[in-house]
Order: structure tokens, then sequence, then C-alpha cells
């Protein structure tokens, strides 16, 4: 379980994110929405311990992020909106590094790369260097090592910049498949009807501000999850 | 035109801005105390040698001699620096698409880089030049031209070095650009051309001789050792328009001469460079390698990796190195003549004497060497976007720091206990005279690479355009460089004194090493203490 409690979060003056609360249960989906520039990427970056935040805390699975961020961090797996790899890795090292980090064994990396890079049809290219790949395989080889650790939290940024669509349509069924192991999966997006379709709870974020937070259904009624943001941004 | 000056504005303004750090709070001492503390540092120190060296040349009315010789050193030092720069500035930097999806023309995009290289050279040539033109003045009391002199060739100077380094490292890229392992081709050709030029400088007295025999004045001489150097010092001691203006054209014309040849090659060897990687690229080979580490062990391999992957930061921190293995394997094959020469202006030294206090010098070497060598104080900043992926991590900051020390001692400490084992068979020293030197090839290293971090995790910059920014170019590797002259130069102040003292070797060096291991756990545990802080400080 996800809970994030009263956080808050300046850039020198700048409030980035204000007062943020909100809970993400054990088998949820949970879109987390919002205009560019609204503070997204700053409570993601906070969840999983790149950015420290100044108000509030963050509890993963009962730990706090503040007190103690290895042991939260060893249950998530981050997706960046931008792929960041080690460019002059090959794309095999750089997953394995990761693995490495989270210290995998090696039967278990060994099966969940081979079903991962088999999915994203980039078996055929993990022994060529980061460097000389498309940004959508970048994408690809983050999202393998993301998942080869099996994580219990996963949290994305945009997954779906970049990507093909066999790739969407397969993290998409991915996700399905964690949830129902009672996996979380907590993301931000733009593609509003992929939200509407895959969450099963929502939350919209304005200026720094939650401004709605609850299940799919309750957050949109009977309109359209686009109608109900726009009309919110309005 | 607008665009012209528009680009030079964004580049100057991004990229030469070797104060700005990426941490949360950027205090008003880093940002203008420091810089101002580091300007005044090196201008003071060169201040002082401008004075002693003119303080000496006044009773041979030679004061220009001073100048000579410090446009000399500068200039090549410029050439030196720049051959292994110029690759990394120029070729594969991460604005090339940016900059050539716009409708600037392409030989634009190249001056605005070699501009950019020029102004650096220029702001670092100053800090040296400066202290000698003002230190001249204040002996001299020269006429108003020798100021306007003065300035135009400060402006000037860097010109024909940077155009020098700019060719050979073309050709080196352009050469090294053929071959799949181009980092490895290019670090190994950039260092055969280093090591040339300093053979060539050091046996530049046969050279001089002969062109000694054709000069009819030093001014004569120096003028056809380097026609720069030589035209400046004309220009103080006998001002004349005509080589005034001649003097600006040359380097003026030189210049654009440059861009426009170089501009015809220049987007052809870095789309090649480019097409080396994307071969690289269609290997389809579905048989790949996995195996578990430690996660320290993953993190050395991985720096190591980014290592041998930049030739600019190879060159950089393992220069002093093969300085240090070649310096070893002279030392041991010509010892005796190399003693001989340095001893020939010395009445009460012998070649005994020499060799009885070989260990103090050795461990002296070895102390330079170590802190002459930063591999750390770039290391985080090299990082660059991907330091997200460290802060996400399940991995202590201290661990992270630990294999990052780690693996800069896995390349360094192997280099400096070859060169010992060299020295210790070449001259049988005693064994607790080795064990002391070993202990010190192991100790100096850690303080010297614990001391690079420290100093790049409290001055990190992580959106360089390419990593002669962060190697040469940035604040932490700055304040490593003079702070590792400065503690070099300490150290063998002291040495000398203890020597002179008749103290022993096996003294001396218990007496520095006691220090160093004290200092060596210190750091060490500051390092433990401090890093977390500094880690979750460092933004991108």
């Amino acid at each position: 379980m996800i809970e994030i409690k009263n956080v808050s979060k300046k850039y020198g003056d700048k409030v980035a994110i204000s007062d943020i609360t909100f809970n993400v249960n054990d088998g949820e989906i949970f879109a987390f929405i919002g205009h560019n520039g609204a503070g997204k990427t700053t409570l993601i970056k906070s969840i999983v311990g790149i950015h420290e935040f100044d108000e509030g805390d963050i509890i993963i699975n009962g730990k706090s992020i503040k007190e103690d961020p290895i042991a939260c961090k060893r249950e998530m797996a981050f997706v960046p909106d931008n792929p960041e790899t080690y460019e002059n890795m090959k794309a095999i090292d750089f997953i394995n590094f990761i693995c490495d980090m989270y210290e995998v064994g090696e039967e278990e990396r060994k099966k969940s790369i081979k079903k991962y890079a088999e999915i994203f049809e980039i078996d055929k290219n993990l022994n060529d260097p980061i460097n000389s790949f498309s940004h959508g395989m970048k994408q690809k080889i983050v999202l393998i090592s993301a998942l080869a650790h099996n994580p219990k939290i996963l949290i994305m940024d945009e997954p779906f910049v970049g990507l093909d669509p066999k790739a969407v349509f397969d993290v998409k069924k991915i996700m399905n498949e964690m949830t129902k192991e009672g996996k979380i999966i907590f993301f931000s997006t733009h593609i509003l009807d992929v939200a509407e379709k895959l969450c099963s709870k929502v939350a919209i974020i304005k200026n720094g501000k939650l401004v709605k937070t609850g299940s799919m259904k309750e957050i949109k009624g009977d309109k359209s999850l686009e109608k109900v943001f726009l009309e919110l941004e309005g | 035109m607008k665009s012209l000056l528009s680009l030079i504005k964004v580049s100057l303004n991004h990229d030469m801005n070797i104060f700005k750090i990426n941490t949360k709070k950027q205090s008003k001492f880093s940002k203008i105390g420091l810089p101002i503390i580091i300007t005044i540092y090196i201008m003071i120190i060169f201040g002082v040698y401008s004075n002693e060296l003119i303080k000496q040349l006044t009773p041979v009315h030679m004061e220009y001699f001073a100048l000579t010789m410090f446009v000399m050193i500068v200039s090549f030092l410029t050439l030196i620096e720049g051959i292994y720069k110029s690759g990394s500035l120029l070729f594969n930097c991460k604005d090339d698409d940016l900059l050539l999806s716009l409708p600037i023309k392409k030989r634009t995009i190249l001056f605005i880089r070699i501009f950019k290289f020029y102004v650096f050279e220029l702001l670092y040539n100053s800090l040296f030049l400066l202290p000698a033109i003002i230190v001249y003045a204040y002996y001299i009391h020269p006429s108003w031209t020798y100021y306007l002199s003065s300035v135009v060739a400060i402006f000037l100077l860097p010109i024909i070095p940077i155009i020098l380094s700019c060719i050979i490292g073309f050709l080196i890229t352009a050469f090294s650009s053929r071959f799949k392992g181009k980092s490895i081709v290019q670090t190994i050709v950039t260092t055969i051309f280093l090591v040339a030029i300093l053979f060539f400088s050091y046996n530049l007295d046969n050279i001089i001789k002969n062109i000694a025999k054709q000069a009819t004045s030093i001014n004569d001489l120096i003028t056809k050792l380097y026609y720069p150097a030589g035209s400046y010092i004309k220009l103080v001691t006998d001002f004349k328009v005509t080589e005034f203006l001649l003097f600006i054209l040359i380097h003026i014309l030189l210049f654009t001469i440059v861009i426009f040849i170089l501009g015809k090659t220049y987007f052809k060897i870095n789309s090649n460079n480019k097409r080396v990687l994307i071969k690289k690229k269609t290997s389809h080979n579905s048989h790949y390698e996995i195996k578990k580490h430690s996660p320290t062990r993953a993190i050395i391999k991985k720096e190591i990796s980014r290592y041998v992957n930049s030739s600019v930061y190879i060159v950089n921190a393992g220069f002093g190195l093969v300085l240090f293995l070649l310096g070893c394997i002279i030392i041991s094959l010509k010892f005796d003549s190399l003693a001989t020469s340095m001893l020939a202006n010395s009445k009460d030294l012998t070649i005994e004497n020499v060799k009885d206090v070989l260990p103090t010098l050795m461990f002296g070497f070895v102390c330079f060497t170590s802190f002459m060598t930063s591999i750390t104080s770039s290391t985080i900043s090299l990082e660059g976007k991907t330091f997200n992926i460290l802060k996400s991590l399940p991995i202590k900051p201290y661990q992270i720091m630990k294999a990052k020390i780690l693996s800069a001692l896995v390349i360094m400490i192997p280099c400096i206990l070859v060169g010992d084992i060299i020295i210790f068979i070449r001259f049988q020293f005693d064994i607790i005279s080795i064990l002391l030197i070993l202990l010190a090839s192991i100790i100096l290293p850690i303080i010297s690479e614990t001391f690079g971090i420290l100093i790049n995790l409290k001055y990190p910059k992580l959106d360089a355009l390419n990593d002669t920014e962060v190697v040469k170019q940035s604040m932490s590797s700055m304040i490593a460089t003079f702070m590792g002259m400065g503690i070099s130069l300490l150290n063998i102040i002291l040495l000398f004194m203890l020597l002179g003292k008749n103290m022993s070797n096996h003294l001396i060096i218990i007496i520095f090493m006691s220090f160093y291991t004290v200092l060596c756990i210190g750091i060490t545990f500051f390092l433990y203490k401090t890093c977390d802080k500094s880690f979750n400080n460092i933004i991108t």
C-alpha cells in the first residue's frame, strides 16, 4: 500500500506540490493525471526517493520513505518519463546491473529477462549497445529492467510515450496481470482513454494541488474522464 | 548575424558557467566567493613567479624574457590540453540534433564550438598571463603601446594553439571513427601524440641550438621558434603600427581559414562517428550472458565501462599514470646519465648521495602522481541525467560512493605498483622502504580519490553537453587539480626540508605516512558521515 500524507514540496519560492494526501491499495491500477507542470513528476519522484520533500510523509507498505528509503525502494520499480540508461552499456548489461542492485538471483533474472524480452520483441537486441537504440527501444529496456526484479509496486511516469502500439498493448496486459497478483501500479499519463479503461482509481492534480481523487466510477460518473478533466482544468 | 549572436549568447551562457552546480541550494560563497578565491589564488601564485623571474632578469635588462616564458608555457599547455579536449568538445555533442535542425549554416555550428573552446582558453590563459603583464609593467613603466599590445595579445594568443589542437583533434577523430573501438583508438592515438610532443620538447635543445646559430637576436630566435610569442615581444620592446596590424591580421586570417577548411569535413567526420555506433547495432544475437554480481562489483563494472568509453576521461585521469610508469622506466634505464646531468652544477652532491635518498624521492613521486590524478572528481558529474537511476536504487549512497572510489583505485593502484616494482628491482630498496612505499601507493590514492568524490558531491555538474565540460571545465575538476597541485608542492617542499636535516629515508616516510594514514581514516569517516546528505542534495 502507498500512503501519501500531506506531502508538500517547493522549488525555491515556487510551490511544486501542496498538501497532497491519498492512498493506493494493493491490487489497484492508479492513474495520476494533470496538465504539464502540474506537479505529477515531482510527486512521483518523491515517492520513489529521487526527490526529498519539505512536509508530510510517504509510506510504502508500512515503511516511511524518509526514515527507511532503502527498504521502500526494494519494494518498488520506477520507469521515468524519459528512458534514462547508461548509454555506453549493452542492453543486457544494463538490465543485469539493475538486477544486481536488487540482488535478484541468477535463475530468477534469467527467467524474467527472457520472458519480458520476448514479449517486447527485443531479445535479439540485448547484446547491442544502448546508444544505438531508438527512444522506444530504450523505453523497453527500462521496462524490462523494472519488471525483472518482480517489484511489488510499479511506479511509471508517462510509460507509453515512444512505445509502438504492440508494446503499449503488452504493457497494459502486464499491468493487469500484476494487479491480479495483488501488486500496485501507479502511473501518470496524458492518454485519458487508456487511464479510463485501465485504472480502478484516479487522482487529478492542478497547480500542485490535488483537485479530485477516488475510484474511476466516482470521479467520472456518466461522463468521460476527458470531459471531467477538461471541466476541472477550465 | 542576429542568429549567430543569439547562438553565441546561449552557448556561452549554458556551457561557460563552470561555477553552476546541481545542488538544491547554491550558496553565495560557491557562486561568487569561491570563483574569486580560485582566481586570486592562481593570479597571486603566478604573480609571485613573474616577480621572481623579472627580478632575476632586471640586472641584464631582459625583463621581457619573463613575458616570453609565460607566453610559451601557456601556449604549450593550451596545445597539450586542446589535443585531448578538442575531440570531445567538437564531436558527438548532445546538442547536435537540435543545432543541425535549425536553419543555420553548418559552418556556423563549427564556429560556435571552436569559439566556446577559444573563450574558455582565453579565460584560462588570462589567469596566467595577466599577472606577468602587470608585474612587467610595475618594473618597466612602459608606454601606452605596451598595454595596447598586451590586451590585444591576450585575446589573440590562444588562437594558434587552439587551431593546431583542433586540426590534430580532427585528424585523430577522423582516424579513430573508422574503428569499432573508437574510444580506445582515440585514446591510444591521443596519448601517443601527447607523449611524442613531450619527448620532442625534452629533446628541444639541439633544435634550439641550430635555430640560435641562424638567429641574430633573442627576439629573432623566439620569433623563429614560435611566431606569436616573438611578435608580441617585438611589439612590447619596439612597437610598430604595421607589425601590430600584421599581428592581428595573421591571427584572424588563420582562424577564418581553419574554420573554412575544417567546416568542409566536420559534419562528415561527425556523422561517421555515429555510423560506427549504428553498425555495431546490427548484431541480432539472441545469446546473451546473464551473471549475478554484488551491487558494489556491479557499480565498479559500470564505472570502469564509463571510464574506458570516454577518451577525454581516460587521457585526463590516466596521462599522469602513464607518465609515472614512463618516468619509472626511464629512471631505471638511464639513472646514471640523468643524475649526472642534474648534478652538473652541484659541487657537493654525488650520484651516490642521490641513490641514498632515492626511497624518499620515490615516495615523493608516488605522492605527486596520486594527488595529481583525480578520477573521482568527475565521476558524479559524468552521471548526468542518469544520476536519477542511482537515486532510485535500493543502495545506500555511501555504498555507491565506495564503489566509485574502488573503481578509480582499480585503475590507479596497479599502475603505481608496477612503477614501484620496476624501481624496487632496479635499485634494490631495503624491505622497510619497500613496505612503506607500497603502503603509500595504496593509502595516497585512497585519500586522493576520496577527496575527489567529496568535491564532486559538493560541486556536481549534471547538465554538461560533453565529457570535456565535466572533466576539464567544471568547478569540481578545477578544485581537485589546483588542490592536488598545492598538496604536491607542499609535499615536495617538506620532503626536501626534511632531507636537508639529514633524516633517514625511513623516518621521513614514516612521518609522512603517519599523517596520511590518520588523514585517510578521517576523510573516509567524513565521507561516511556526510555523503547521504550531499547525495540527496544533488538535483538533476
